[in-house]
């Protein structure tokens, strides 16, 4: 065999790095290289000191695979040897990952044994020496040569000790790009190519992670994580089956310290710690591969990783000489995602009912709105709830209906939904339901967002519908059957109750749709002038980069060209978590609360919010703490406020954007106006006066009804 | 002509009469929905932490042996409160 390279993945690994890279400079490859993924422990300086080649790469860029990946591409042996940063090789490793792959031409892999390090625990070093014995019955080299060749474990094959003949490696295409188990998935691959591996008793290495009670729990959950997300394994556990595993794991271990001779007190003394290590194994094991259930949070603190959700599903590329795989798969849902679109265009809208008498004038509502699921801080649930709020003050009794098919909602339960809306968004009086299984009828049913239509049509026992419509959500979608079916809720014939005149102007002419409007209102308790000293050299930039319709690439090309022309501005970006990467300085404020923000709009110069579709609740806000903000010209924002209303508009370019916030920071004279305008403007938007919009087009709905005794 | 007259008259008034029963019925069910929605949430308030600890009692009852421990726990309770009470009785 040729020349060898050694790569070794490292984060964070300094406490036995020196130590495998001094036992490699005795084992002698030709090439080392050490690929850190963003160490802060001084993994880097080891290497550069041990005169290993070194890559550093971003920690968001690594991947078990991936990362391999690019060693081999930056490697040129012939046999190209996997460690992980903690295996330390014992003397003549290397020469055996040699002898096994000469064992024979279609040898395409190598391994061997991981050694307990001195002072690991006797479970972990039982563990160890019987798994891997029976690798080498006779202590001589092994060749696997399929998953079905009757051998010990055909399957296993571990990067923290591998070495593979770089042909082989190509001709399955790499590793796989998968979140665990890339080893184990390039056995199978190679198995399927036509390949052989071949374990060597001596291509050891002194491996034994020795953590706590804890962090072995923590391990385990996360290895049981991995192989359910990679290879759908679900370990089972019952109360007497794990009352025999632990009894005979614990006798084995008692019999192993025996046979290293251990005293009598010493294995009392290991008893305890051996069963409870064996029963907290298969409890996490259990846990680890039940994980999917658990909240995202509760996974993370069962974590070693710390990872409270599953990674995006990677992109599983099968070998080019393997046939495609396919797996069974059990049903994982009760019905279809989307299947009320399916069951209305099957069965039509369920009848209404007469509307009761007096209901289209003054009489109290029963009003059932049913809203899609929701986080905290979302704008358009705010406004929902501000209006049901109002409904209950003028007298109706409101109910609200959570349309929740994709169970993003499904651990909040009603008790915990309600209490979340009346803490975060409106004291609501209003009862919560998740789903219509107590459905039991209402004056209208409102759907408050395209998701929510379908479900509202098949709705018993009402006596009218309506559509409060917050922005024209096909746009939310790229082309795809969401963007058509949302267009398609505007042509139901329900009766639209719109949020600004620009909707209301799309939806009659685009769709046909019969519509009324509502403004949106501001709570003037919190947004109003604030008591802090105006600053006149801040803008404060709506990023919201999660919600695409807001502009934020636009905003920040006009900002970048506003830092070029004003050094000295001080840009402030609020409204997402995560900070943009940009070419110029900015302070990040994030996700703010309510009265933090309006601190904020009391503080800042210029406010500057981009809406693509409908105008957002924010530059009203903005206005009502004497902020002025800059918009686009000749979308909803210059419907709703004027071409010179309160709001400096722009063209839909850069240094446009920049100009009108330049003209606001330059002339106070502009500024003033403009702020006086937009004070003067959110005066009168209360959410009482949009809630009163909204009765009255709840009202409107039920006398078309009596009008039009067939309209949906 | 003279027979119909009554006849009309009669089938008016009880339309309105049934009329007004409908709106009467109407009006009660409305008030039934609005009761409903404000026991409910006033339930939602109270089983707050229940639902925050996803405990369905109805669910929890339903298990074997439930309904067994429930009568057991009631039985050892009202022991002690009749000792209690006897205790207290002989203490003056």
């Amino acid at each position: 065999m040729g020349t060898a390279s050694v790569v070794i993945p490292v984060r964070d690994g300094a406490r036995y790095l020196g130590e495998v890279l001094a036992a490699l400079a005795r084992e002698g490859p030709e090439e080392v290289l050490v690929i850190d993924s963003g160490s802060r422990d001084g993994s880097v300086d080891i290497a550069r000191a041990a005169g290993v080649e070194l890559l550093e790469i971003a920690p968001e860029a690594f991947g078990h695979g991936r990362t391999r990946n690019l060693g081999v591409e930056r490697t040129s042996g012939e046999l190209v040897l996997f460690l992980t940063q903690d295996a330390t090789p014992r003397p003549g490793w290397l020469a055996a990952h040699r002898e096994a792959l000469a064992l024979e031409p279609r040898v395409g892999a190598t391994f061997g044994p991981h050694l307990p390090r001195p002072g690991t625990s006797p479970m972990i070093a039982r563990e160890l020496t019987e798994f891997f014995a029976p690798f080498a019955p006779d202590g001589r080299p092994t060749v696997q040569r399929g998953l079905d060749d009757g051998s010990w474990h055909p399957g296993f094959l571990s990067n923290v000790d591998a070495g593979y003949r770089r042909e082989a490696l190509a001709a399955i295409g790499g590793f796989r790009d998968i979140p665990y188990a890339e080893d184990q998935a390039a056995a199978r691959d190679l198995f399927a190519a036509g390949w052989a591996k071949a374990y060597h008793p001596a291509a050891a290495v002194l491996h034994a992670h020795d953590y706590g009670w804890a962090g072995f729990m923590r391990r385990y959950f996360d290895e049981y994580r991995g192989l359910r997300e990679t290879v759908g394994h679900v370990e089972r556990i019952g109360v007497r089956s794990t009352a025999r595993h632990v009894r005979s794991e614990v006798t084995g271990d008692r019999r192993w310290l025996s046979e290293q001779g251990a005293t009598g007190p010493q294995r009392a003394a290991w008893t305890a710690r051996s069963a409870a290590h064996h029963a907290g194994r298969r409890v996490a094991s259990a846990l680890g591969s039940r994980a999917a259930a658990l909240p995202g949070p509760v996974q993370a603190a069962l974590s070693l990783e710390g990872r409270g959700q599953a990674p995006p599903a990677p992109a599983d590329v099968p070998p080019p000489t393997a046939p495609p795989r396919s797996r069974h798969r059990a049903p994982t849902r009760r019905r279809e995602l989307f299947d009320d679109v399916a069951r209305l265009a099957r069965s039509g809208p369920a009848p209404l009912l007469e509307p009761r008498s007096g209901t289209a004038q003054d009489a109290p509502l029963h009003v059932a709105v049913v809203i899609p699921p929701f986080r905290i801080g979302s704008g358009g649930h705010n406004s929902i709830f501000q209006l049901c709020l109002g409904l209950e003050r003028f007298g109706h009794s409101v109910s609200i209906w959570l349309a929740d098919p994709t169970g993003r909602q499904k651990e909040e339960w009603p008790g915990v939904l309600r209490a979340t809306i009346r803490e975060h968004f409106a004291p609501l009086e209003a009862p919560v339901y998740s789903g219509f299984d107590d459905w039991f009828g209402a004056d209208v049913a409102v759907a408050t967002g395209w998701e929510t239509v379908h479900p509202v049509l098949l709705l018993e026992d009402c006596r009218a519908r309506a559509y409060l419509v917050h922005d024209h959500e096909p746009e939310f979608h790229a082309t795809s059957a969401e963007s058509r079916w949302a267009e398609e809720t505007y042509r139901f014939g329900l009766f639209h109750i719109a949020a600004s005149p620009w909707l209301r102007t799309l939806l009659e002419e685009r769709y046909g749709a019969v519509a009324t409007t509502f403004r949106f209102g501001v709570d003037h308790e919190t947004y109003r002038p604030q008591p802090v000293e105006r600053r006149w050299d801040t803008v404060l930039f709506y990023s919201r980069h999660v919600t695409p319709r807001r502009a934020v690439p636009l905003g920040l090309l006009a900002l970048a060209a506003l830092h070029v022309r004003r050094p000295d501005v001080r840009i402030v970006l609020f409204g997402d978590h995560a900070p943009p990467q940009t070419s110029f300085p900015f302070e990040h404020v994030g996700v703010a609360g309510q009265a933090e923000l309006a601190a904020l709009y009391g503080e800042a110069t210029v406010g500057l919010v981009l809406s693509m579709t409908n105008y957002s609740l924010v530059p009203q806000e903005m206005m009502a703490c004497g902020l002025p903000c800059v918009d686009l010209a000749g979308f909803s924002a210059e419907t709703v406020f004027g071409p010179n209303g309160p709001v400096e508009l722009a063209a839909f370019d850069p240094d446009a954007i920049a100009g009108a916030v330049e003209r606001l920071l330059d002339d106070r004279a502009l500024w003033e106006a403009r702020s006086e305008a937009g004070q003067r403007f959110v005066a009168e938007a209360t959410w009482d006066r949009a809630a009163r919009e909204v009765e009255a087009g709840l009202r409107e709905a039920l006398g078309r009804r009596e009008r039009v005794p067939t309209a949906p | 002509m003279e027979s119909t007259e009554p006849d009309v008259e009669s089938r008016e008034a009880e339309l309105r009469r049934l009329r007004a029963r409908v709106a009467r019925l109407e009006a009660e069910l409305a008030e039934q929905a609005a009761h409903t929605n404000r026991v409910v949430a006033a339930a939602e308030e109270r089983t707050y932490w229940l639902d925050r600890w996803h405990l369905d009692l109805n669910a929890l009852m339903r298990r074997r042996g439930a309904a067994e421990l429930r009568a057991g726990v009631r039985a050892v309770r009202a022991v002690y409160r009749r000792g209690k009470r006897l205790r207290r009785r002989l203490a003056g």
